[in-house]
């Protein structure tokens, strides 16, 4: 077992895949009980992707041989490779476009087609999870994949919608009776660099930090323990480290 | 309707855990050419590095639940994911010879060449002047772990340097770098 101290020092290397495997499982242990160095890790992380973000053309075929290898569905044909416009590559790690949107380009009739199975599998939006169960049910029995599908599929599931004071819906959540908890779908808007969301949970009265959302929420998960209920959901908006408690009034909210 | 090049990393994701081939092909139009390019210059051999590109995103649709969207952004853990197999195939026996050429010839050449690497200029310029305000001999530590596929131990018996010593360089030049990216706005603060 390593100190904290032992294992921060080790962090740049690990995210160097540099350092050997005894070290490496060491650091690994680690890691799995303390959060600030994951945190630590994510930043090196970062900073090794962006020393590695060297673009080539992709070779061809390539693409085809991947499709190939995915397991047969029924629906044979290998979804069309969009093609890489000009102009239209993933921008990584710009201030404000992590999970951000791009406009489309490209092959109108590819994309058109594949805007059209996206839109139909993504669930984009919220969505009426009575009448998705049984669809969610056979989604998770395909694949453990999909967490947030084997939850609305659990039963006993409840889903909370987070509404602002004007009841308008922001974000839905499914929480399921062990106690954890999915976003399913979000529209908060976007924040700056400065700061992000933050999910707290009210537990006999006392709101309770679930974890911090990021600027622009899409996933999510959070764990609630202990016997006490969880009687409502809120998100607030905190500076980008996040608080101990609520610094402001909730964007959104909703009983549990 | 929520068009396929407006869907965010985060939400292709979720959507190859729902067995979306699409997503998949999307994910793979934007992030592909980085997965190679790293696979390519860690391994210098373009038939390995189309096989550890390949399994990547095979991982990524085995496995899409591994992608945490609130630890980095998708670039960042497919990044990840390539540089770990790349190493490993590095450190394997059959590609020690092909990593002395490798060595030899970064040796050669002495810099880094990122700016022919480098989709995007802008920030190959930021990387490029982040790494050259990094004193010498943290870059070469950092550069000969990253891309040369060494661990920090080897790295010192390479140099004939303690452990301890490569281990502090690495890790302050990492954390330099950091400083950096996150001042030239390529980073984003507690990202």
């Amino acid at each position: 077992m390593i100190t904290h101290d032992e294992a921060s020092a080790l962090l740049a290397s690990f995210a160097l895949d540099a350092v050997e495997d005894e070290e490496q499982r060491q650091v690994e242990a680690h890691l799995a009980t303390c959060r600030r160095c994951r945190s630590e890790l994510d930043a090196m992380r970062e900073v090794a992707a962006a020393m590695g973000n060297s673009v080539e053309t992709l070779p061809e075929g390539l693409w085809s041989s991947i499709a190939g290898c995915l397991p047969e569905r029924g629906d044979a044909e290998p979804p069309p490779m969009p093609r890489l416009m000009a102009g239209d590559r993933a921008t990584y790690g710009a201030p404000g476009t992590r999970g951000g949107r791009r406009p489309i380009r490209g092959p109108v009739g590819a994309l058109a087609l594949a805007a059209t199975a996206v839109a139909a599998v993504l669930g984009v939006g919220l969505v009426r999870a009575d009448d998705r169960v049984a669809h969610y049910a056979s989604l998770a029995r395909v694949g453990a994949a999909g967490t947030v599908a084997a939850a609305l599929s659990t039963a006993g599931h409840q889903m909370v919608n987070l509404e602002t004071a004007d009841h308008v819906q922001l974000a839905r959540f499914v929480v399921v009776p062990d106690g954890r908890g999915y976003l399913v779908a979000s529209s908060l808007p976007a924040l700056g660099s400065h700061h992000t969301y933050q999910l707290w949970g009210t537990i006999g009265h006392q709101p309770i930090s679930l974890g911090l959302l990021g600027r622009s929420p899409r996933q999510a998960t959070f764990t609630v323990a202990g016997t006490a209920p969880l009687s409502k959901l809120s998100v607030t908006v905190e500076p980008a480290g996040g608080s101990v408690a609520p610094s402001g009034q909730a964007v959104a909210s909703g009983a549990v | 309707m929520q068009k396929i090049g407006d869907v965010s990393d985060a939400q292709l994701v979720t959507s190859i855990a729902r067995y979306s081939e699409v997503a998949l092909a999307e994910a793979y139009r934007r992030h592909g050419g980085a997965v190679y390019g790293l696979a390519r210059r860690v391994l210098n051999n373009s038939a390995e590095a189309e096989d550890v590109t390949q399994e990547v995103f095979l991982r990524l649709w085995d496995q899409p639940d591994r992608f945490d969207a609130s630890r980095g952004s998708l670039r960042s853990y497919l990044l990840a994911q390539t540089h770990g197999r790349a190493v490993d195939a590095v450190r394997s026996l059959h590609s020690r010879r092909l990593r002395e050429v490798k060595d030899a010839q970064r040796t050669a050449t002495a810099a880094y060449d990122m700016d022919h690497e480098i989709w995007d200029l802008a920030l190959a310029d930021q990387v490029a002047h982040a790494l050259g305000e990094l004193p010498g001999e943290e870059r070469r530590d950092i550069e000969m772990a990253y891309f040369g596929g060494h661990s920090y131990q080897e790295v010192a018996r390479l140099l004939h340097q303690p452990e301890g010593t490569v281990k502090g360089r690495i890790r302050n030049g990492m954390q330099r770098m950091r400083t950096l990216l996150v001042a030239a706005g390529v980073l984003e603060v507690g990202a």
